[in-house]
């Protein structure tokens, strides 16, 4: 089954708690809400719980403090960074100005990253191998072909605010159903991974805590 | 809502929990069997680990979504199992948190099932996202690893460049699309290859057919036909025996496809009645 507790005492109590609390988020569709809200708790502070010890233990001790305990001059920069994080803890007493600064610089981080990463890592290696297929037969040609009509469609498909001809509201409205179409088969890939989630709690339950299947 | 209806909104769920456990209960159906899997997905697999060199070098990105988890879960523990089979040495990190959790636990469970601790090493949680990936390429700084001491030193040395072999276990928002465009561009050629949940297929599947990703596991299907072929020897206690149950899933997605329907016919019937009682007045 999980695999994910021993043998011992403390997992033995593990499993009857997460066995527990599996018991009364099921419950939750047969109308129990009080007990779930206190479980969504529970979740809501091990979660948080988590975040704080990983963040202490594995980011701001071993990157941040002890670097700098060790040569407090070796590396400006995370000087910089402290700065920047007391400028975030800080943001309800300081000057919107201020504030903004660490917020800014960590958006404009992740997007020249994402995009630059996106454009070298996605798009110019998925057009070339759209446009060069090696061995590609007439099918591979046509579903490249296909991939580019629908692509083009569902881009019209977001153009707003600017003066259209027949033809081009044409193609954003079938482009809009092709991503509707899109999103509903995506749909159907979550269906089938958020039930396989109900069915490793319900083998969990038969399984791991009740011993019912081997 | 009619009382009626009220009952059914309540005693549906309950009652699909309780079909889906008696068919958990049930045998396994051989007509059900997803090994039968011919789309190539595990023989890839296969092939990559097989022409990794003697003693490789392996870096998971574990970063699981711990909602998708239990899909790709057996065949990740196969995963593991294989490359210590062959001999690999596996480090582990992770951009997420979430993916950190379950990492931790798949450690553990490593730990607990006496898998060989100078093969495995934890390279912790890093951060900042895509900026941590770039990082990682840049350098790597393994914490304090008692009993991984040569494999840490090695990877401490060498850095990325080490590897032999990345597998990515997607599922959160740092999965083998951001490996591909962060990691890829900025180290020499290695075969990436990923573990993903189903959900993931249509963002993941383009990198395979460009070849960007070496190989992939995206399906149920395709994890349970890996599970078959794979041949780790003694290793197979840390295996997880048997995975998601055909029988089940199968009535859990015919009673969805049906509540869908259900609705669909439900707004025809109506759209229906509508016209014609505009036609009659």
């Amino acid at each position: 089954m999980s695999g994910l507790f021993g043998d011992g005492p403390a997992e033995v109590v593990g499993t009857w708690v997460a066995a527990l609390v599996t018991l009364v988020v099921l419950g939750s569709m047969l109308g129990e809400r009080r007990v779930f809200g206190w479980s969504q708790h529970l979740l809501a502070g091990l979660a948080t719980g988590f975040l704080a010890l990983v963040a202490i233990r594995e980011v701001i001790a071993p990157r941040l403090v002890e670097p700098l305990a060790a040569d407090p001059g070796g590396r400006p920069e995370l000087w910089g960074g402290v700065a920047l994080v007391a400028a975030a803890a800080a943001a309800p007493w300081l000057p919107r100005r201020i504030t903004a600064v660490p917020t800014s610089v960590a958006i404009g981080a992740l997007a020249a990253f994402a995009l630059a990463g996106a454009v070298v890592g996605t798009l110019l290696p998925q057009l070339g191998a759209a446009i060069a297929r090696p061995g590609g037969g007439l099918g591979a040609t046509a579903v490249g072909v296909i991939g580019a009509v629908v692509t083009g469609l569902v881009l019209i498909g977001f153009v707003h605010g600017v003066p259209r001809g027949r033809i081009l509201t044409s193609a954003a409205a079938v482009g809009r159903w092709l991503l509707i179409v899109g999103i509903g088969a995506w749909l159907g890939y979550l269906v089938l991974s958020r039930l396989i989630l109900l069915l490793d709690r319900i083998g969990f339950l038969l399984g791991d805590w009740l011993g019912l299947v081997p | 809502m009619s009382e009626r209806r009220v009952s059914w909104a309540l005693l549906g769920p309950g009652l699909l929990v309780v079909v889906l456990g008696a068919a958990w209960l049930l045998p396994e159906l051989p007509a059900l069997g997803l090994e039968a899997s011919d789309d190539g997905a595990p023989a890839g697999m296969g092939a990559t680990f097989d022409e990794l060199g003697p003693d490789p070098l392996v870096l998971v990105g574990f970063d699981a979504d711990i909602g998708t988890y239990a899909e790709v879960r057996p065949t990740v523990r196969t995963v593991m199992a294989d490359l210590l089979a062959r001999d690999a040495r596996i480090a582990f990190v992770s951009l997420t948190v979430e993916g950190r959790a379950v990492a931790l636990a798949e450690q553990a469970r490593l730990e607990r099932a006496e898998a060989n601790a100078n093969r495995l090493l934890d390279l912790g949680l890093i951060p900042g996202a895509e900026a941590g990936l770039v990082d990682l390429t840049k350098g790597i700084r393994p914490g304090e690893n008692p009993t991984a001491q040569a494999f840490a030193r090695e990877v401490a040395a060498t850095g990325i460049a080490a590897f032999d072999a990345i597998v990515v276990v997607g599922g959160n928002d740092l999965g083998p699309r951001s490996w591909i465009e962060q990691v890829a561009p900025r180290i020499e050629p290695v075969p990436i290859v990923a573990i993903t949940p189903s959900v993931l297929l249509p963002e993941v599947l383009p990198y395979v057919a460009s070849g960007q990703l070496a190989a992939l596991l995206g399906t149920p299907r395709d994890g349970a036909a890996y599970r078959a072929t794979a041949e780790v020897g003694p290793l197979e206690r840390l295996v997880e025996p048997g995975g998601p149950r055909p029988l089940p899933v199968l009535i859990g997605l015919l009673v969805a496809l049906g509540v869908m329907g259900q609705a669909l016919v439900v707004r025809l019937i109506g759209a229906t009645r509508s016209l014609g009682d505009r036609d009659d007045a």
